[in-house]
């Protein structure tokens, strides 16, 4: 109930700072709005640069605030570790996408300007929902990161593959948003609060807790966060809309909003739905072992690489899942890594892909990469760190990544569910050996042949990943406790 | 007055109902408006007429006209003058009228009560919603007009016509190459909205 004793304070300077990541953000991207009309035809690379310094402070911003952390703006936002992780996870894949988008957008004669403001905006929205403590924050912060995205899929305005792919994760996308706000609402109508600690608070200490409408809502809201992390049964619209949209936007998607998405489903669900895990956590590991079948085995049958990417993303949505129903701090920390490790290797496979399809997308089949071992040798040695990453080979961020999850998993006794996951690594490593095999085991073709160089700033979309999983492989130690030490969602 | 909330609850779902069976989309938004007004009287019911009023002004005046103006804008063609006189039709504005002349119903008893027209202990004024928005929430408010910025960017540049048309080297790997066969109308429609959207 609304009482009169609410009275405006102004923000406090500590508050401020802990929101300053995401004024950057959005001070950058509305200037970037006036930088238009003055630069667009004669400074065509200042946007991109812009953007660099803009995400780099930002980063720099995020992690002042984490020097002292707390909550802002009546509780309505809270500075952990978590959020900070995530924040810098996130923005680094911002920094990552403009870097491969620099050539993508000159090949593709579209403006540079609103792709890069957009990109700002989007990553604003990642922010707040990895930092925000209340269901309306992260409603708000899940609709700027959404709308954004959804512009962005349809950034080409004259391709119909990508008017598809917009429209398609629009149309699907506003309807999985309704599901979540119901379920906010029926929230509120239970505890009679939106913020995510009164809300644990009540289920607690409630001598007889809503069940049924609590049961209800979080059903509701799990198929609006299933869906943006694109896992199944609410998968079906990844595939198409990666495919369609333009290839830096996919690898941005399937990496920064995706680990936005499950930063608020861990905030969420082991805040306030932690006392009903044993409601929720059966769904997840339902979810989850569907995620990593339909995912693998989905991609055996692609020979499209963004379809493939787009397959492995579900399947990986899977992994994480599977630390999600452990329901403990091992398995937030083990989820809060496996996310780190997985955006490093698909926004380096998508570095590739972004060069080797060419003008116009042509060459996304498998087969256009006969041969890049010979021709471009150093390029597929560093795509082969990748595939190894993503397959879960030692040495690489994404084996330490498969190793945590199924520790925690099995610390939860999760027994089934781990030799399920298992058994579909081996599965997926057949659909990313075959591109391995491609190019090293076939003559160049056509497009391998003709290839140019990566220019410099695909060149760093490329090292950069592959510098980080190699990190993750060799030292994970300093990350997973950094994890291990902020997982601790209360 | 439960009997008023509940009267009008169930206008509302009557009214939700018929809009998603309906074909024809003229007929579909006049009984949405008439759920939308259902649910403004509930608003108003429960105590919140606030929210009621912008229940009325935003869904029911402005989003609805915005629906009514498209509706109308994608029909123009050899049809339009048909669909027009169907929906001057009993048949298309009946069902909707008898719903509505319920609400009126119960928003002249509503008026007709000097007090205790609120099942809900209290009344939420203006004031109070103005007082929440504006103190511990303002910076939601500001940020749902990031939102809108963000929307406002991707409108400037979907809605600019293009310089150059390359359809025919993308048109590929499409639904439009998947599918069988589409209907005039669905083309029609297509083709205005990417530039106008």
């Amino acid at each position: 109930m609304l009482a009169e004793a609410f009275t405006y304070t102004t923000p406090r300077t500590e508050e401020i700072i802990r929101l300053l990541p995401e004024l950057i953000l959005s001070a950058a991207g509305t200037f970037m709005m006036v930088l238009i009309p003055l630069a667009k035809d004669r400074y065509p690379s200042l946007f991109g640069n812009f953007s660099i310094v803009a995400i780099l402070s930002a980063i720099a911003a995020s992690l002042f605030a984490f020097t002292n952390p707390g909550t802002a703006f009546s509780d309505l936002m809270v500075v952990d570790g978590f959020a900070t992780f995530f924040r810098v996870l996130v923005l680094s894949v911002g920094i990552t996408t403009v870097l491969s988008s620099y050539r993508f957008l000159h090949r593709e004669g579209t403006d540079p300007g609103e792709f890069h403001a957009l990109i700002l905006f989007s990553l604003a929205g990642q922010c707040l929902m990895v930092s925000a403590n209340s269901l309306i924050m992260i409603f708000i912060g899940l609709e700027i990161s959404s709308i954004a995205t959804y512009i962005l899929c349809g950034y080409l305005r004259d391709d119909k593959r990508a008017n598809e792919s917009a429209l398609k994760y629009f149309l699907l996308g506003s309807f999985a948003t309704a599901f979540f706000l119901y379920g906010i609402a029926i929230v509120y109508g239970a505890t009679g609060s939106v913020a995510l600690t009164d809300i644990r608070r009540v289920l607690i200490s409630a001598a007889s807790p809503p069940v049924a409408m609590i049961g209800i809502a979080i059903a509701l809201m799990l198929v609006g966060i299933l869906f943006k992390i694109s896992a199944a049964p609410f998968q079906v619209w990844a595939p198409d809309v990666y495919q369609g949209a333009p290839t830096p936007v996919t690898s941005f998607m399937s990496a920064g909003p995706k680990a936005a998405a499950f930063a608020i489903f861990l905030r969420i669900f082991m805040t306030a739905f932690q006392s009903d895990a044993h409601g929720w956590a059966p769904l997840v590991w339902l979810s989850a072992l569907l995620s990593m079948t339909i995912g693998n085995f989905g991609a055996l049958l692609q020979n499209n690489i963004k379809r493939i990417m787009a397959y492995s993303s579900i399947a990986h949505a899977g992994y994480v899942l599977v630390a999600l129903a452990a329901c403990s701090e091992i398995g937030t920390a083990a989820a809060m890594f496996y996310l780190a490790a997985y955006a490093c290797m698909n926004i380096g496979m998508f570095a590739v892909v972004v060069h080797l399809s060419g003008k116009g997308e042509r060459h996304l089949s498998i087969e256009d990469f006969a041969g890049l071992g010979v021709t471009q040798p150093v390029t597929a040695a560093l795509l082969t760190v990748l595939i190894l990453s993503l397959i879960g080979v030692p040495l690489t961020g994404g084996f330490f990544g498969k190793f945590y999850i199924f520790k925690a998993a099995l610390q939860s006794n999760l027994v089934w569910l781990t030799v399920l996951g298992l058994l579909n690594s081996a599965v997926a490593s057949y659909y990313y050996l075959r591109i391995l095999v491609m190019m090293y085991m076939r003559e160049p073709g056509e497009v391998t042949s003709n290839i140019e160089p990566l220019p410099f700033t695909l060149q760093a979309a490329l090292f950069l990943p592959v510098l980080g999983t190699f990190i993750l492989g060799v030292f994970p130690g300093a990350l997973i406790n950094f994890a291990n030490h902020s997982a601790a969602l209360k | 007055m439960a009997f008023i909330f509940y009267a009008s609850s169930i206008v509302a779902v009557v009214a939700t109902l018929l809009t998603i069976t309906r074909r024809n989309a003229i007929h579909a938004l006049l009984y949405l408006v008439v759920s939308l007004l259902a649910i403004a009287i509930d608003f108003y019911v429960m105590g919140a007429p606030f929210v009621a009023a912008l229940e009325l002004i935003i869904y029911a005046g402005a989003i609805m006209v915005l629906f009514v103006f498209v509706v109308m804008m994608l029909n123009i063609g050899e049809h339009a003058a048909e669909t027009e006189l169907d929906v001057f039709r009993p048949r298309a504005w009946l069902g909707p009228g008898l719903l509505a002349a319920v609400l009126l119903a119960e928003v002249a008893r509503l008026v007709s009560l000097q007090s205790g027209a609120y099942t809900g202990s209290t009344e939420i004024s203006s004031k109070q919603v103005a007082v929440a928005l504006f103190g511990p929430y303002v910076i939601g408010v500001e940020l749902a007009s990031l939102l809108l910025t963000a929307g406002l960017v991707g409108a400037y540049h979907l809605g600019r016509r293009a310089v150059s048309r390359e359809e025919e080297i993308r048109g590929v790997d499409t639904d439009e190459s998947r599918a069988v066969s589409r209907g005039a109308a669905v083309s029609a429609g297509a083709g205005r909205s990417s530039h106008a959207a």
